[in-house]
Order: C-alpha cells, then sequence, then structure tokens
C-alpha cells in the first residue's frame, strides 16, 4: 500500500498545476443544481489503508482542498495540525474514515464550538450493493439520490461534501442503495462526514 | 425544556437567566442539540427511560463564576453535576447520575497556572486537557513528563480526582495530587494542604499542611468543585527500558506475582505493567478458547509449549539513568529466575529526550508520557464503547486465578462467553483487574449486560474484592458493597454531605452519596 506521502505524490504528479475548486468543476459536473455558498474546508480527513478513503482525497485535493492521511489513529493529525488550528477559532473539516477517527473529532470538535452537520455512513451489503445512510443538510441529501447509480460512490462523496452548504437551516435524513465495487482493503463500514462551525441563535 | 427532578419550570427559567447573567448568554446551553451532547456515548441505559439526561449546561469561565452558579443553585435546589472536560467514557462520560442535573462543565477554566521544573509539579486549572499540557511542557521544552491515561485527551485534574492509573512511574494519579483549590456547596472557596496559610510558599509541595488531611474528601466525591490543582510530575528520565518475563506453566502465575509484587514494593519496577496469556487474558481468540474450555491444564501447557507460547508474560518498564535502569533489568532477571524455565526479552529503550523521528516510530507513546488517541483506532469496527468492571484483588497468584476462573463461570452462566479481562499493577500492593463489557445501541443487550455486570458485583464482594472505581450506572450497587457496620461509611459521607451541602446541589447520587432530601426516594 502506497504511504500517505507516496499517495500524494501519486494524486500531485497526475495534475501538472493545482486545480482550484472552481477550475475542477468546470470539467466534473456539481452535485449541485445551483451553487449556494459551500462552507470553506480547512482539511480533508482519509484513511491511507482504505482505497475508497484514497479515492475520496484523490478527488478532494483535485477540488481543490488540502487532504490529511492517517492510517487509523488520528493523533498526530489532531496533535500538530487541528489543536493548533482550532485553538485559533473553529475550521470546518470533512472526511471518509472508520467509526473510531470520526468519533473522536467529532468530541475534540464539540469544545471547539463545531458539529457534525453532514454524515453518510457506507454500509456494503451483502448482494455486493451498497447502502447510504444520509443525515445533513436537505439540499445536500437530495443530491446524494445520485448514488443510487453511482458505483464512484467515494468521489462523489468528495465532490458532496466539498460543497456543503453555508446555510444549513434544515437537517434531514435519507437512505440511498447503490451499486459498487468492494475493494479488498475496505472494511465493512465507512463513514463521509463534515464538522464545521455551529451558528446559536 | 428538560427540567431538575423538584424544580419548578419558573424557578428553574429564573435560575438560567441568572447562570446567563453570571457567564454570559452564549455559555448557558439549554437546547436538545446542545444538551444532548452532554449524554454519555458509552452509556449502557441509552435511550432507555433510566438514562439520565441533564436538563442544561453551564460553562463558567474562571473560579468567581463557579461560585456564582453554585450559590444561584442553593437558591433554586437546583442539582449541578461537575466535569472538567467530560471525556471519561466508560465511566458516565459527561452525562450526570441523576437526570435533570445541570452540567458545570469546566472546560473553559484551561489554563496551566505554573509548571516548576525544579520541583517538578504543576498548578491546573479542571479544564487543561493532557494534550494541553504536553504541549504546554513541549512548547517550552521543560524537562518533566505527564502521566496520560489512555487516552489522553481528559483533564489530569479530572482523572486525578477520580482516581484514574496511567503508565510511568506516576501512575497513581490521585497519590499525585498537592494541593487543591475548592469551591464548597456554599460558594465559599478553600484551599487545601500548605494552601491553607495564605502565602505558603510550598502548596505544591507539601501534601498534608495541618490538622487532618482534607484534600482526599475530594476525590470521587460531591462536597466541592475543584477549580486548581496542583500534581506532581515526573522529571525526566534519562533512559526508558522494557523486558519482558516469560513463563511457561499454569502454576508459575503464583511465584511470578509474588515476585513482582515484591519488588515493585522495593520500587524497583515502578511503572504499571499488564499481565498477559493467550488463554486467560485478552481479546478472544476461537481456536485457544476452544482448547481451554476442552481441555486440561496440562494440555494446555503442552500447546503453549510446542507453539513456544508463553503461558503468562509480563512486560517490566524500567525508567532512569542508563546504569540504573540495567541494574535494576539485571535484578528483575535474577529474582524472576527462580522460577524454573523463566525466559527473558529485552526492549525496547529508547534515551530522552526523544527527536521526532524516533517518536514517530513508536507505536505505543503513552508510557512514555506522550499522549494519545491511538487506542480509538483499535477498537472493533461495530464497537458503540464499552465499560469495565474493574475491582481491586490482592497481590497474590491464587487470588489472581480464582478471580479469572470466577468471571469466566459466570459470563458463561448468564450467556455472554468468555470473559475478556486485563490484569494492571496501576496500584501498589495489589492488582486491578478489568472485565470488559462491550456496550450497545440495544437496549434488550445492555439489560443482559447490567444484569452480567450486577452478578459480578455481588460475586466479587462476596469474595471481599471491590471496585475503585465505576460507571455511573453502578455507583449505587457498588456502594452498597461497602457495607461493613451496616453501612457505618456510607452513613458517615452522608453525615458530611449533609453539613456541608445541606440543599444537595453538588453531584447528588455520586459513588451512592445521595443529599438528605433524596435519600429516601434513592436508597
Amino acid at each position: 500500500m502506497a504511504s500517505r506521502r507516496e499517495f500524494l505524490q501519486m494524486g500531485v504528479a497526475a495534475l501538472t498545476l493545482p486545480i482550484s475548486a472552481h477550475a475542477a468543476l468546470s470539467t466534473a459536473p456539481s452535485l449541485l443544481d445551483s451553487e449556494p455558498m459551500a462552507t470553506p474546508l480547512y482539511k480533508i480527513v482519509f484513511d491511507e489503508r482504505f482505497s475508497s478513503s484514497r479515492a475520496f482525497a484523490e478527488e478532494a485535493e483535485r477540488l481543490g482542498t488540502s487532504v490529511h492521511g492517517i492510517t487509523g489513529d488520528m493523533t498526530d493529525l489532531w496533535y500538530h495540525d487541528l489543536y493548533a488550528r482550532w485553538k485559533k477559532g473553529p475550521a470546518a473539516i470533512a472526511g471518509l474514515t472508520a467509526h473510531g477517527p470520526i468519533f473522536c473529532l467529532e468530541r475534540l470538535a464539540w469544545d471547539q464550538r463545531m458539529r457534525v452537520i453532514f454524515r453518510a455512513d457506507h454500509r456494503y451489503r451483502a448482494d455486493g450493493s451498497i447502502e447510504h445512510a444520509l443525515s445533513g443538510p436537505a439540499t445536500m441529501l437530495r443530491q446524494a439520490a445520485a448514488l443510487s447509480s453511482e458505483p464512484d460512490w467515494a468521489n462523489r462523496m468528495a465532490s458532496l461534501v466539498t460543497h456543503c452548504p453555508a446555510n444549513r437551516s434544515q437537517s434531514s435524513q435519507s437512505n440511498v442503495i447503490g451499486p459498487t465495487v468492494k475493494h479488498a482493503d475496505d472494511p465493512e463500514h465507512l463513514i463521509s462526514w463534515v464538522i464545521a462551525p455551529i451558528h446559536r441563535a | 425544556m428538560r427540567v431538575p427532578p423538584g424544580v419548578s419550570l419558573t424557578d428553574f427559567t429564573e435560575a438560567l437567566k441568572q447562570f446567563e447573567d453570571v457567564v454570559g448568554k452564549e455559555w448557558v446551553f439549554t437546547s436538545d442539540e446542545d444538551v444532548d451532547l452532554y449524554r454519555d456515548a458509552y452509556s449502557p441505559v441509552w435511550s432507555e427511560e433510566e438514562e439520565p439526561i441533564p436538563s442544561a449546561a453551564v460553562a463558567p469561565g474562571g473560579v468567581e463564576q463557579v461560585q456564582a452558579i453554585v450559590r444561584i443553585a442553593n437558591q433554586y435546589r437546583i442539582p449541578l453535576w461537575t466535569i472538567s472536560t467530560g471525556k471519561n467514557l466508560g465511566y458516565g462520560g459527561s452525562a450526570p447520575l441523576l437526570g435533570g442535573s445541570v452540567v458545570l462543565d469546566l472546560k473553559r477554566m484551561n489554563r496551566v497556572l505554573e509548571i516548576d521544573e525544579k520541583n517538578h509539579y504543576a498548578l491546573l486549572e479542571p479544564g487543561v486537557s493532557y494534550f494541553d499540557l504536553y504541549r504546554y511542557i513541549q512548547d517550552r521544552k521543560l524537562k518533566v513528563w505527564i502521566d496520560p491515561p489512555d487516552p489522553g485527551w481528559g483533564s489530569p485534574v479530572g482523572n486525578s480526582l477520580e482516581r484514574g492509573g496511567g503508565y510511568t512511574p506516576m501512575h497513581d494519579h490521585f497519590d499525585a495530587v498537592c494541593g487543591m483549590e475548592v469551591v464548597l456547596p456554599n460558594g465559599e472557596v478553600m484551599r487545601t494542604g500548605m494552601g491553607a496559610l495564605p502565602g505558603a510558599k510550598t502548596w505544591q509541595q507539601y501534601k498534608y499542611g495541618f490538622g487532618p488531611y482534607a484534600t482526599p474528601i475530594f476525590s470521587q466525591s460531591s462536597l466541592g468543585v475543584v477549580t486548581k490543582m496542583g500534581i506532581w510530575l515526573l522529571p525526566e528520565p534519562e533512559t526508558y527500558l522494557s523486558g519482558t518475563v516469560m513463563v511457561w506453566k499454569h502454576d508459575d502465575l503464583i511465584p511470578l506475582v509474588d515476585v513482582f509484587g515484591g519488588l515493585q514494593n522495593s520500587g524497583i519496577i515502578r511503572g504499571t505493567t499488564t499481565l498477559a496469556s493467550p488463554f486467560w487474558l485478552g481479546p478472544p481468540n476461537p481456536e485457544l478458547d476452544s482448547l481451554r474450555a476442552s481441555g486440561s491444564v496440562k494440555d494446555l501447557e503442552d500447546y503453549a509449549a510446542r507453539k513456544k507460547m508463553p503461558y503468562w508474560s509480563i512486560p517490566l518498564n524500567f525508567y532512569g539513568p542508563a546504569k540504573v535502569v540495567a541494574a535494576q533489568w539485571e535484578h528483575a532477571k535474577e529474582r524472576f529466575s527462580s522460577i524454573p524455565g523463566a525466559t527473558f526479552q529485552e526492549g525496547p529503550s529508547y534515551r530522552f529526550p526523544l527527536s521526532a523521528e524516533e517518536q514517530a516510530r513508536i507505536r505505543d507513546t503513552v508510557p512514555l508520557g506522550i499522549p494519545s488517541l491511538q487506542i480509538f483506532s483499535l477498537l472493533p469496527p461495530r464497537s458503540q464503547g464499552h465499560i469495565g468492571f474493574s475491582p481491586i484483588i490482592p497481590m497474590d497468584g491464587e487470588a489472581l486465578l480464582e478471580a479469572m476462573a470466577l468471571f469466566d463461570r459466570v459470563h458463561r452462566e448468564l450467556g455472554s462467553g468468555r470473559a475478556v479481562l486485563t490484569v494492571l499493577s496501576s496500584f501498589p500492593r495489589a492488582l486491578v483487574i478489568i472485565d470488559l463489557f462491550p456496550v450497545e445501541r440495544d437496549v434488550e443487550k445492555n439489560r443482559k449486560m447490567r444484569a452480567l455486570y450486577r452478578q459480578l458485583i455481588k460475586e466479587a464482594a462476596a469474595r471481599g474484592w471491590g471496585e475503585y472505581r465505576t460507571h455511573t450506572t453502578f455507583m449505587g450497587d457498588i456502594s452498597n458493597t461497602y457495607s461493613f457496620n451496616n453501612h457505618a461509611l456510607r452513613r458517615f459521607h452522608e453525615t458530611i454531605k449533609d453539613a456541608v451541602d445541606p440543599n444537595g446541589i453538588l453531584s447528588p447520587g455520586k459513588c451512592g452519596i445521595w443529599p438528605k432530601r433524596m435519600r429516601k426516594a434513592e436508597a
């Protein structure tokens, strides 16, 4: 398996120049009907051990978001990065990880007045399909309906979370079952998520 | 809106308004969205009627605000449940024991007030986390170590007050406490130990002060809100060396524990260790579990010998000057060599300070005083959390075998397979045996788990083994077992509680101690 550095080097090599989110969207159809203002993401977190997570990060990076790889343990991400960044103030992050990292990050984010504002539990099913159980802004969930026919769901999720709307007045839930190919190194359960500042009345 | 038990909505609304006047509106949390964050993620009563969900939370920014909140709570008889960082999952997290309590969340009080590198101590506020303290020390390149538990996201003040443990020579966290500042239930500020002497120069250097030693009554207690605490730190050691002792027969456990206890009591072994056995301890292994269930001790010993698998092993951690550490390990090997066939494995060893590259290569940094969150990545993928049943048993191999067999039997009788046990040497002259229970989001599974847990409490108590700490759900059960002379100790605690907290506002029910006005209903 490629190390985080190797993975990023491969990702960078595929791009001759950094591509901004808007430039990327001009070549890849957006999941969003219209383009409401997106929550700026400080960083995308991915787990180097899992194919889907790597694909997610690669797409997020292509869309112009900085990525940080972990191998299950997110201590380094916390101590050497988020700890200092969040001391300066809330900064939204997103990721595709197993349960452990998001469980930790969610609780650490609470202390910084942030919340998980979008979450999608991806569970592989015995029939070869994958179930996406989503909760978050209704506008995002509407766009997630595309997952019902999208085998490259991790790429789609990257596009979705990098366009998480800043205005999140309405939250909803939905389940989508779609086709997929399960990679041997993917666990049965992965979670896409966005952690962002809350706006209290 | 949830309302504390016995408090009218009118009074509660007025109290919340007064809390807001003290701390600012942004630091009083009443919406379901905010209050739900204080639910216990590892609750064994999740979503059941008895799950204790708070009514609100208030987060003061300093000791004067704590005093004001306590006075308001007294006026309206609002129960407060104090948390530091609220991360002690497995013991209740940030949720109260009494549903409807207001969580007094001290995470904003997060200043490292002092670190003395010469005398190796720190003075901390309760919202300081182990990561905060570690970073503070690293940023200043101070030659002191902290002793984080695993995981290390909690608070040194909170963990010490709850008598948690770590892995370095400072592993008994309450033993490292030296001096406190406490807001009493009437809102008055008190300092313990030398802190009672105005202008004291040794508040964090001499624990006892003069007269009755008051500091310990605020541990696992509901008698005050600790707003400052001194803790002793470890001088950065020159080296660390780990050596593992392996023995090959079932009955070798008895001399193994005897020798270990002697070395620990002599100060030769100073760090916490974890006993290992493929047959008895650690995660289930279907092949070995089946072998154990069907085979004799001799079969197991033969299997272990064939597979070159020690029946018992114990890693020993040494900290100090290289020459001293080497001599300690040599001495330990001599002593353990009295067990026929004992073998030894040395390593790893480190010299401090570590470079960033060296540190990055170390898988488990916690015994080196470096806080970590790695443990969350090691949990099973479907884990919803766990709690531990953790009685203190004698430092004695026969007692340990008896305890392991008992736990195993109770688990099997109640249909939960084999017990998943860990044995730790967290405290001198005794062992902690931890029986881990998964918690679920399934009401029926949690009910069965609680029944098993309560059966273990009874069976352990019948053998003279009591828990050192427990989840809020079981605090009453554990308290009931400490019943010598018709619960004389609990009645003594209740007498103190009634005297210093007559309105019973602080952490009602904590460790089985209820204020007078709630006692009948809960007893």
